[in-house]
């Protein structure tokens, strides 16, 4: 073991540029999560689509979304959007689009599952009354399938907050990027780098408890 | 009222169903009888065309189920056309499939207010009368899943009722269950025989279909082997194959 002095308390002075990186990461976390929803809701339904050319578009990105690395994806966007689509956007808004996108693709694929995951006979079922799909998705599929779907949105939201680490790349001014600032300014990595592990353990972690709480309340009413 | 002439059905290339015609008349009683994997199943979910048939027609009330009249070649109809012929016929399934997520009166709801559009609190009434009927008054804001299989498939027919069918179709409804529980199940779609309401019930309770049905089809390998009224196809049945399977199902 080495002999490294810790310095815990020379941190708290600085507790206002950690508050300053908490609320970016937090407010690029739920924005992103919005938009994932917002994306991957339709998708994930879309993805069940009969007709293959509806099927076909949405799989793409699902797909190339799952099969690249977020950090990727983040970069791209930052540099690509703009010279491709002429879209100056602020490196945090550039995450939450990024995450956004992201995220989406994973939430279609809970979607799907959750959909997956109900019995055939229902749709039977529903449609025997004369319901049309939408209203037999709207009514009958959805609804059960949206309960299996929490835990894992949940989780993806947890994941959303961990991947806001990944602006410090572009220069967003979340926790992450916060902490290496103050890292160039008072030279104290093993604290500042050690508060911020335990800084999302303590933001995280309840998420994930909370998504296990949910399931094993499914398993027990299933 | 239900009218099949030459009806086909694949899977790729895998028959399912051959050349099956049959005529059902109101107030006609149709027991379907057969192994299991003959296609009794299929046969009943392309009546209302759950599942899209291939060759042939089905029509309900003069009406061709699920796909277009008068267009060369083979078209689907409109989905609200065939979505409004599904809703005059009511369908029972061998698992119930009641909407978990809902009480045992809003299954019986949702399709008259959310499909016909009726008026929710005049479907209230008839929904408790028909609870009544099939003897799960007291059930009505319970959970499907806190009731037994036999309550559970009352609950399904009554839900089934409920839209006000022309025709029903009953899908092995008792098959299920546990054996105690076959005979409530049983004298509720007895009574609606003898109320008049058509129906096409496949099942293997012989000898429900014996006393319930005006008819019975006896199917194998996809094929309608034999049909005739009921004490013709139990008592001296013309085909081979039937005998065979009834003197392996009776005994
Ligand atoms: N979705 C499907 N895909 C392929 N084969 C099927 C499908 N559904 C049913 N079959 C086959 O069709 C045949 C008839 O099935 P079914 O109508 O369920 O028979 P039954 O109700 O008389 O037991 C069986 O051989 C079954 O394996
Ligand atoms: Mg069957």
């Amino acid at each position: 073991m080495s002999s490294y002095e810790w310095q815990f308390t020379i941190l708290f002075q600085y507790w206002p540029i950690f508050l300053r990186g908490a609320l970016t990461t937090l407010e690029i976390t739920f924005a992103a999560t919005a938009l994932g929803l917002l994306i991957g809701l339709p998708v994930g339904v879309l993805r069940q689509a009969r007709s293959r050319w509806v099927r076909l578009p949405v799989s793409v990105y699902v797909e190339s979304i799952r099969a690249t690395p977020a950090l990727v994806q983040i970069v791209w966007i930052y540099y690509c959007f703009p010279i491709l689509f002429g879209l100056q956007m602020s490196a945090e808004v550039t995450m939450i689009v990024a995450l956004g996108i992201h995220t989406g693709a994973y939430v279609a694929e809970i979607v799907r599952a959750g959909i997956n995951a109900v019995d055939r006979g229902q749709f039977a079922a529903a449609k025997s009354i004369g319901m049309s799909s939408l209203l037999a998705l709207r009514r009958i599929i959805l609804p059960q399938a949206g309960q299996k779907m929490i835990p894992p949105f949940i989780n993806e939201f947890a994941n959303i907050m961990k991947l806001s680490t990944l602006g410090s790349t572009i220069a967003v001014y979340e926790l992450l990027q916060e902490s290496n600032n103050l890292i160039a300014t008072i030279y104290r990595p093993l604290e500042i780098y050690t508060f911020l592990a335990l800084v999302f353990f303590l933001i995280t972690y309840p998420w994930i408890l909370l998504s296990q709480r949910f399931e094993a309340r499914l398993q027990r009413r299933a | 009222m239900l009218s099949v002439k030459h009806l086909s059905k694949s899977y790729g290339n895998l028959v399912i169903l051959k050349d099956i015609s049959v005529e059902i008349g109101a107030n006609e009683v149709v027991a379907v009888i057969g192994p299991s994997g003959s296609g009794k199943s299929t046969l009943l979910k392309c009546l209302n065309f759950l599942e899209p048939y291939d060759g042939g027609e089905v029509r309900f009330e003069g009406t061709l189920v699920g796909y277009r009249e008068h267009s060369a070649g083979k078209h689907l109809a409109k989905e609200k056309v065939t979505n409004l012929l599904r809703a005059r016929i009511g369908m029972v399934f061998q698992n119930f499939n009641l909407f978990p997520h809902m009480s045992v009166i809003e299954n019986l709801l949702e399709g008259p207010v959310q499909v016909l559009g009726e008026n929710r609190a005049e479907v209230e009434h008839r929904a408790q009368a028909l609870l009544l009927k099939v003897g799960l008054q007291d059930k009505a804001h319970a959970r499907p899943s806190t009731l037994s299989g036999g309550q559970q498939q009352r609950a399904a027919i009554a839900r089934a009722l409920a839209m006000r069918p022309r025709l029903m179709l009953f899908d092995e409804p008792t098959s299920a269950l546990d054996p105690e529980l076959v005979g409530e199940v049983l004298s509720i779609i007895a009574q609606l025989a003898t109320e008049g309401m058509p129906m096409v019930i496949v099942t293997h309770e012989m000898s429900f279909a014996r006393e319930v049905a005006s008819r019975v089809i006896f199917m194998e390998g996809g094929e309608i082997v034999e049909e005739g009224p009921p004490e013709k196809i139990f008592r001296q049945p013309d085909n081979l194959r039937t005998q065979q399977f009834l003197s392996r199902v009776l005994h």
